[in-house]
């Protein structure tokens, strides 16, 4: 469990840059939340906040009850992968994470526990200098992962990662949480998070701009849409018409907005209306988010906007 | 979700976590190389090509024998600030202070590792260079042994005070977070301004730049100290107050300021 309260980062004095503004939130164990925004939101200021490296001008957040720095044993409470590189170059992979193992006493099996997980093993002798931003992505998460902690903080971790290295975060994140771990990712691709995450923060310009699970914003955003191929397209528009549900015709295809596949597939079935398509489609989820965040830099969006 | 009281930070786990940070960096091993390598080279050169009657006799046999410490000066002063301001060049430094987010235990562990290495390369560099340059002394002005007056304990003062250098060098890197910056302050503040100060009309100034570091090691390198330079007492002492004082300085500023 994981807490923000009134979390406000500001930079340079009075007139400053405000990063992070009055953010207030929690994230659950048990579930991946996805901690979304475009880039320049407060995603990573956020993220070294809840890690101490970065200090709250006001408010604070906790991990656990307590604030990183007070636990005893950080890195078995909180596993952090941060967007910029954080490891020197001139060390191997291996003698990078026993250097962080040290600080806990946790064993050598350790180290090479985590290496095999994320694939490591083999060029774990390597020095990190000549690592693919993938290998270097795998080495942050294996860093991560060392002292086996209840709470995961990932930045853009599928940043860099090929195809499949990208699916094998997405089962590792999920797997993470089925375990009771609390696991907090951020990214600015909202495709991305609609597959991995159950819950979703949403902020733009440091601010909070949704907190709800990612079922409800792909509803609520009206994003989600179907597209129905009929011989009798006007029978079934007719048929679907109902408040909230939006119907475009484009070249020969339906593009339904506001109601399900399944209430779409039914009604046909049960006028006659032969279908020869039905595709739920949620591709334009991204834009449903680029504008919820853009209406973020006119106005003040208070909590749950996305509603 | 490992039992957490087994696995706490503890000062000596940090402690083992930054000699193996030290130990694991090519930059090291080529440092303190070099340290041992240019002490040798510079002492037996300068030791053999040594013709008795010129202007050297005045010199201090322990100095002229070491006069690779200038080297070892530079060399050891950037490992220091490469182990404080190269952490925050590769961003090292977040996962360094996310794993000892008190902060403090990893200045402190840094300090001494970093001064032990230091200490024992450049007093066995000493120890091996000054017996091997006096086969090439016997019979000259600069004849001398190691159980000589003064000998013994400058090469092992030069030693401590080379060691200090690297840890104020590692404080100038932990507040300047950079290289290139930190080792120019290294060298403009320790070495140059200490020239330059004697230049103003004050005794007062003239006082205090024998006692900056660059002076304070020479003073530290003398079996007999010279009249005008302080003892190997206060030399030392400079040297402690000088490496302490930054040292609180950058501990000041590394819990105060983000990472």
């Amino acid at each position: 469990m994981m807490t923000a309260q009134h979390l406000t980062k500001r930079y340079g004095g009075r007139n400053g840059k405000t990063a992070v503004d009055d953010l207030t939130f929690t994230v659950r164990p048990g579930t991946v939340t996805g901690f979304l925004g475009p880039n320049g939101a407060g995603k990573s200021t956020t993220m070294r906040m809840i890690l101490g490296l970065d200090a709250p001008t006001s408010g604070n957040v906790t991990v656990g009850g307590r604030s990183y720095a007070a636990h005893p044993a950080p890195l078995t409470e909180v596993g952090a992968l941060l967007e910029a590189r954080s490891v020197h170059p001139g060390r191997t992979a291996r003698y990078h994470l026993r250097g962080l193992a040290l600080t806990h006493g946790l064993p050598k099996r350790r180290v090479d526990e985590v290496l095999d997980l994320t694939g490591l093993t083999q060029v774990a002798d390597r020095r990190v200098k000549g690592f693919s931003l993938g290998m270097g992505q795998r080495l942050g998460i294996a860093a991560a992962l060392l002292g086996d902690p209840a709470t995961l903080v990932l930045d853009e971790p599928v940043n860099g990662l090929d195809p499949e290295g990208v699916r094998w975060i997405r089962t590792l994140l999920k797997s993470l949480a089925a375990e009771g771990r609390t696991v907090l990712v951020s990214s600015h691709l909202m495709s991305e998070m609609a597959l991995t995450a159950d819950h979703l923060i949403v902020i733009g310009r440091g601010r909070l701009l949704a907190d709800t699970t990612v079922t409800d914003f792909v509803r609520d955003s009206g994003a989600a849409s179907v597209r129905v191929v009929t011989p009798d397209p006007d029978a079934l528009t007719v048929l679907l018409q109902a408040p909230g549900v939006a119907i475009t015709d484009t070249a020969g295809a339906l593009d339904i907005r506001g109601t399900t596949a399944e209430h779409i597939g039914r009604t046909a079935a049960a006028h006659g209306i032969p279908l020869y398509e039905l595709t739920p489609s949620t591709s334009s989820l991204e834009d449903a988010f680029m504008t919820l965040t853009h209406d973020a830099v006119e106005y003040t969006a208070p909590q749950g906007a996305a509603a | 979700m490992t039992a957490t009281g087994l696995h706490r930070v503890t000062p000596a786990r940090v402690l083992r976590s930054e000699w193996h940070k030290l130990t694991t960096l090519r930059s090291t091993w080529i440092g303190l190389g070099l340290t041992v390598v240019l002490t040798l080279g510079t002492g037996l050169l300068v030791a053999a090509s040594y013709e008795g009657g010129g202007g050297d006799d005045d010199i201090d046999t322990v100095l002229m024998i070491l006069l690779g410490m200038q080297f070892t000066y530079v060399v050891l002063g950037t490992l220091g600030v490469l182990t404080t301001a190269g952490e925050h060049s590769t961003g090292q430094i977040r996962a360094t202070m996310t794993a000892v987010p008190r902060r403090l235990p990893v200045l402190w562990s840094k300090a001494a590792v970093l001064a032990c290495a230091g200490f024992l390369t450049v007093l066995t560099a000493n120890f091996v260079t000054f017996p091997l340059a006096q086969t090439f002394l016997t019979d000259t002005a600069h004849a001398a042994s190691l159980t000589d007056p003064g000998v013994a304990r400058a090469l092992v003062t030069n030693a401590a005070g080379l060691a200090l250098l690297g840890v104020l060098a590692l404080a100038l890197g932990s507040m300047l977070r950079s290289v290139p910056t930190g080792i120019g302050a290294l060298i403009g503040l320790t070495m140059i301004l200490p020239e330059l100060l004697p230049l103003l009309p004050y005794d007062v100034v003239d006082d205090a730049a024998r006692h900056f570091p660059a002076k304070a090691v020479e003073a530290l390198t003398h079996a007999t100290p010279q009249p005008g330079m302080p003892t190997p007492g206060a030399a030392l002492l400079s040297m402690t107050l000088w490496t302490a004082g930054s040292l609180a300085l950058a501990a000041l500023l590394l819990r105060r300021r983000d990472v």
